[in-house]
């Protein structure tokens, strides 16, 4: 098969319901995010404008989605259309009785996040303490209930030498999947980046460490979504995207309705209550630019360009102003 | 043995693509890498061209001689290749885990 295939249209959404939170996370990309919120019926024919389109999956977040007070019905009506409903929480306000609703609704995965396998780095680190008790017992209802859980971790300052603590813990939580998200320098990311973000030779040892985990542990599938694990002879030979998979297999819907091509890149390239997404899909220029990056800088010269495509173009963009400039976490020095 | 998609596998029809490798294919063009559905499934995507999209949803529950005796009623090919195409792309995706026998 072909290895530049797009498909018609996205195959997953994130979706933003709300940028309000319960939480005051110092890498946030939303809660300063003075955006609207769509209306239950709005939102609703968004939604249906997306299942036509041939969407398959949604995964609700924010801002803490279960702060919106009609997210079971959204999430019903979502999963009434065929789609593959869930989303990420915090986990605050998953009790017992939510999570059994959230199954009823149609919810099938929740994501919880957490950044630390100490409750008072955790805590410390999204400014309400009890945080992270809360988001275990979340994830122990939601075993409880049959809803599949996964664990996501920003790596940071905070926890990016704890990760074999961090990989015990997610395996005694029995979680099937431990995400690490790499720091993006989006929202308030960007702001507090100098006290957050690593150096890229961090990244590397980091990136080294996950990796040798990721081989040596079973029952426990550790996702990584940084392209530049290129550069250590790791890709994802399974998947036919190269690069970051933003804008060539997903799309980010903001609280508003305006279309973005990931969470962390904050370029609107339309909304959703007016444009029509397959046709925005097909001609943005902005995606189109995504799908064709061109190496500039080191990337010219280097070897793993063809799977690591520069990096996040999040990354590129937030910290060089253009999407076609090398990942700044990339630690390759130029030869 | 039979055989089944794996539920957690999201799938669709690509409907554009599949229209044009319909075309394709009455003019004798090579449609090979043509997709026409897509498979998705923890993130990463596969696209299968015809003969595979066919053959993917005929993993209803039916054998392997069953999904070779429906592929002949839609491709002018012979059993035999359409039996061994059929066969490698069934091992395949069962190795990914999208099929599983049952
Ligand atoms: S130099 Fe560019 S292509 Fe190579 S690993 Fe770094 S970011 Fe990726």
């Amino acid at each position: 098969m072909k290895d530049n295939f797009l498909p018609s249209a996205p195959l997953t959404i994130n979706w933003a319901v709300t940028n309000r939170c319960n939480f005051k996370c110092s890498h946030c990309y939303s809660r300063s995010d003075p955006s609207e919120e769509l209306s239950f019926e709005d939102l609703s024919e968004c939604i249906r404008q997306a299942a036509e389109a041939g969407v398959l999956s949604i995964n609700f977040g924010g801002g803490e989605p279960l702060l919106r007070r009609d997210l079971l019905a959204i999430a019903r009506f979502a999963s009434g259309l065929g789609m593959r409903v869930s989303m990420n929480s915090n986990g605050y306000l998953l009790d017992r009785d939510m999570v059994f609703r959230l199954r009823e609704h149609g919810f099938t995965k929740v994501g919880i996040s957490i950044d630390s396998h100490l409750p008072e780095v955790h805590d410390n680190f999204r400014g309400i303490r009890g945080s992270h008790e809360r988001a275990v017992k979340a994830l122990a209802f939601l075993k409880e209930a049959g809803i599949e859980t996964s664990l996501s971790t920003v790596i940071c300052r905070i926890n990016h030498t704890d990760i074999t603590a961090l990989v015990r813990f997610a395996l005694e939580s029995r979680v099937r999947q431990l995400n690490f998200h790499n720091f993006k320098c989006s929202g308030l990311g960007y702001s507090n980046k100098d006290t957050l973000d690593l150096s890229s030779e961090e990244w590397r040892e980091f990136y080294r460490e996950a990796l040798a985990l990721k081989e040596q542990t079973s029952d426990l599938e550790i996702s990584l979504d940084d392209p530049i694990i290129a550069l250590l002879g790791k890709h994802n030979n399974t998947s036919m995207v190269k690069g970051s998979i933003c804008g060539k297999l997903s799309l980010n819907i903001k609280t508003n309705g305006e279309i973005t091509p990931c969470g962390f890149i904050p370029v609107v390239i339309g909304n959703i209550t007016k444009d029509n997404l397959k046709v925005l899909w097909k001609s943005s220029p902005v995606l189109e630019k995504m799908r064709h990056k061109t190496p500039t800088g080191k990337c010219a010269s280097c070897g793993s360009y063809e799977d690591c495509l520069g990096g996040c173009s999040a990354r590129a963009l937030a910290l060089t102003g253009d999407m076609n400039n090398p990942d700044p976490h990339c630690w390759r020095n130029e030869s | 043995m039979k055989l089944f998609r794996n539920p957690d596998v999201m799938w669709r029809e690509e409907e554009e693509y599949k229209d044009q490798a319909m075309a394709g294919l009455e003019k004798g063009e090579d449609i090979e890498d043509v997709g026409t559905s897509v498979l998705f499934s923890g993130g990463t995507m596969m696209s299968l061209n015809i003969l595979g999209t066919e053959i993917w949803k005929l993993c209803d529950g039916r054998t392997l001689d069953e999904i070779v005796r429906a592929l002949v009623e839609i491709f002018d090919v012979q059993p035999e290749v359409l039996r061994e195409d059929a066969a490698g792309f069934i091992s395949e995706l069962k190795e990914k885990g999208y099929i599983y026998e049952g």
